[in-house]
């Protein structure tokens, strides 16, 4: 593992697109994961957003987030595919082959598996033309869908190959999923892994769970379940997962501080992760086993 | 008591039955037709007020299209011929576009299309699109917004038994799922068996459409291809033909140059013209399909 397999989300970061997209490069990181807010807000418009992401050199991990989408109907159906519609063109314009679209939270969406597997079904056809892959989420606070597993068995049952399951350790973590769960997924159906870690032991409840997810993440190695997410990304590489890693991170005193202060910590996460993966996978253990 | 299954026949939701006209776009129109004219197609209806013709062998219609108004997003016809749009005959168009977007299809607005008659259409591949059709038996789509031009044959006979057997689709690495499941899940097609291969260039993945008449061929970038421009577009138009030495001769008799390099030379399984006008180049395949009814039926 190595540094080009992470990027930062510009979530973190407080400040102006061209501002967060110069400190994550000048982090050392190659790829940056983008919101539709960094280019419907910026303030010379849309183009200027594309330029400047195009200008920085920075690999667009993907595009966030299309959320409460699946399972509506009748016309919250119909506005919902106009979203979608919209955010695909913007995702392809940047140059971004992943949309990220959470588990739906709207207590209008249906539980009935077959109407979310038609939407997510109807969502990777919508993609498509413009090559771009659908990494659907669990969130932890999603109505019917709030675990991985739930997450990864739609995109089984969709069976579309442009869609695929996007994990993220903080919502993994905060449900308590047992990371054996992963081992049931596919490797190359993962679009990507977003990682954070929080500072509380527990988030119990829904509400609990969004409001922490919201403010207080941090980077890996930086709360109380960095070993967990050491392990997760363990797993993950030895699953033979060899796509993106992405921090995702949401707090409150990071788009409070200096970008570049962030940016090293974000740096920091890194190191700790490549440390504890690369440490151990290393091959002399395998040689020393070798020869017993 | 035993109670015997019927087995159903192959899937054809949309009860498609053939392509009604293929269609390119270029701001060169006339090069074009030349070159349409070689290849055994005859000028037969000049649009009503764009500048777009019909182009007529036998059972197939390709539309030439040099009009300017492109759709939002597209570009402009340039100079090198592109083929713009396939349209499928089909029993009902309205209910498969409607069944095409309710499954994911992006809505492609009329008023840029060739026609003047309301043809729903879908997005296709690159800036292409895929129309549907369902006026083909006794009133057609031409009637309306095409003039015939005087003094010429409405129906020219195809050289040597010629009619359409495919379209060949470039994409990008590790696409050929994708536009499997769009072309599947959209419109029917099934993917024929790995190795199955007509004609001469036996790549990539081959899908049948449902109604047995026509094919589509994916391919990927060739291995070592990196420096090469591959961009996800409709390639080429393959025309079949029950002899294609004699569609050879035929051809060549009129000017149409062959590549004739191993492993790319005419055979009795195919052949594959030079590139024309920087980018057009069709491909002969051996083929039997019975689709030689006549382009314009009952008239």
């Amino acid at each position: 593992m190595n540094i080009d397999q992470f990027g930062m989300d510009t979530i973190t970061l407080a400040g102006p697109l061209e501002a967060k997209l110069r400190a994550v490069r000048d982090a050392g990181f190659t790829q940056i994961m983008l919101q539709a807010r960094d280019i419907a807000g910026h303030p010379e418009g849309e183009a200027a957003a594309i330029d400047a992401v195009r200008a920085s050199g920075l690999r667009v991990t993907g595009f966030q987030v299309l959320r409460d989408f699946e399972g509506l109907s009748g016309h919250l159906h119909t506005y919902k595919i106009d979203i979608a519609r919209a955010m695909l063109t913007m995702c392809h314009a940047l140059g971004s082959t992943v949309l990220l679209v959470c588990s739906s939270t709207s207590t209008h969406a249906t539980d009935d598996a077959d109407a979310c597997i038609r939407d997510l079904r109807k969502l990777a056809m919508l993609a498509v033309p413009f090559r771009i892959r659908i990494a659907y989420e669990a969130l932890s606070w999603g109505r019917n869908v709030s675990e991985m597993p739930q997450a990864w068995d739609l995109v089984m049952r969709a069976d579309r190959a442009n869609l695929g399951l996007a994990v993220d350790s903080y919502h993994m973590l905060a449900t308590k999923t047992p990371l054996d769960a992963l081992d049931e997924v596919d490797p190359g159906k993962i679009l990507f892994v977003q990682l954070a870690d929080f500072m509380w032991q527990e988030v119990r409840s829904p509400d609990e769970r969004m409001n922490t997810a919201r403010h207080f993440r941090v980077f890996p190695g930086e709360g109380v379940h960095s070993s967990d997410i050491a392990d997760l990304v363990r797993r993950l590489d030895a699953l033979g997962y060899r796509g993106d890693y992405s921090f995702e991170v949401f707090n409150d005193d990071y788009v409070q501080l200096p970008l570049a202060t962030v940016a090293a910590r974000a740096r920091q996460s890194v190191r700790f992760l490549v440390g504890k993966v690369s440490r151990r996978s290393l091959p002399v253990r395998a040689k020393r086993t070798a020869t017993q | 008591m035993h109670v015997q299954e019927h087995n159903p026949e192959p899937s054809n939701p949309l009860g498609m039955d053939g392509i009604e006209f293929i269609e390119f776009a270029t701001s060169q129109p006339q090069a074009l037709g030349g070159l349409l004219q070689r290849m055994g197609f005859a000028a037969v209806a000049r649009h009503r007020s764009r500048e777009v013709m019909l182009y007529r062998q036998g059972p197939m219609n390709l539309i030439v299209n040099a009009h300017a108004d492109v759709l939002p997003g597209m570009s402009v016809p340039g100079s090198t011929p592109e083929i713009s749009a396939i349209a499928f005959r089909v029993r009902d168009a309205d209910f498969a576009w409607r069944r095409a977007l309710e499954l994911g299809a992006w809505e492609m607005p009329a008023r840029a299309s060739a026609m003047e008659l309301n043809i729903p259409g879908i997005h296709g591949v690159g800036d292409s699109l895929v129309y549907f059709v369902d006026r083909y038996h006794d009133f057609s789509i031409y009637d309306v917004d095409f003039v015939a031009l005087p003094g010429v044959n409405p129906n020219p006979p195809a050289l040597a038994g010629m009619h359409f057997f495919g379209v060949v689709q470039s994409i990008l690495d590790d696409r050929t799922d994708d536009w499997i499941d769009f072309y599947t899940q959209l419109l029917g097609f099934s993917v024929l068996p790995g190795g199955m291969y007509f004609g001469i260039m036996p790549k990539g993945t081959l899908l049948e459409s449902p109604c047995h008449k026509f094919y589509m061929q994916l391919i990927e970038p060739p291995p070592g291809s990196e420096d090469i421009e591959w961009e996800e577009r409709l390639l080429r138009v393959g025309l079949g033909a029950p002899d294609v030495r004699a569609a050879v001769a035929a051809l060549r008799e009129r000017g149409v140059v062959f590549v004739d390099r191993n492993p790319i030379q005419p055979s009795d399984k195919g052949a594959l013209t030079q590139i024309y006008l920087g980018g057009v180049t069709f491909e002969l395949v051996v083929s039997h399909l019975a689709d030689a009814a006549p382009a314009r039926a009952g008239r």
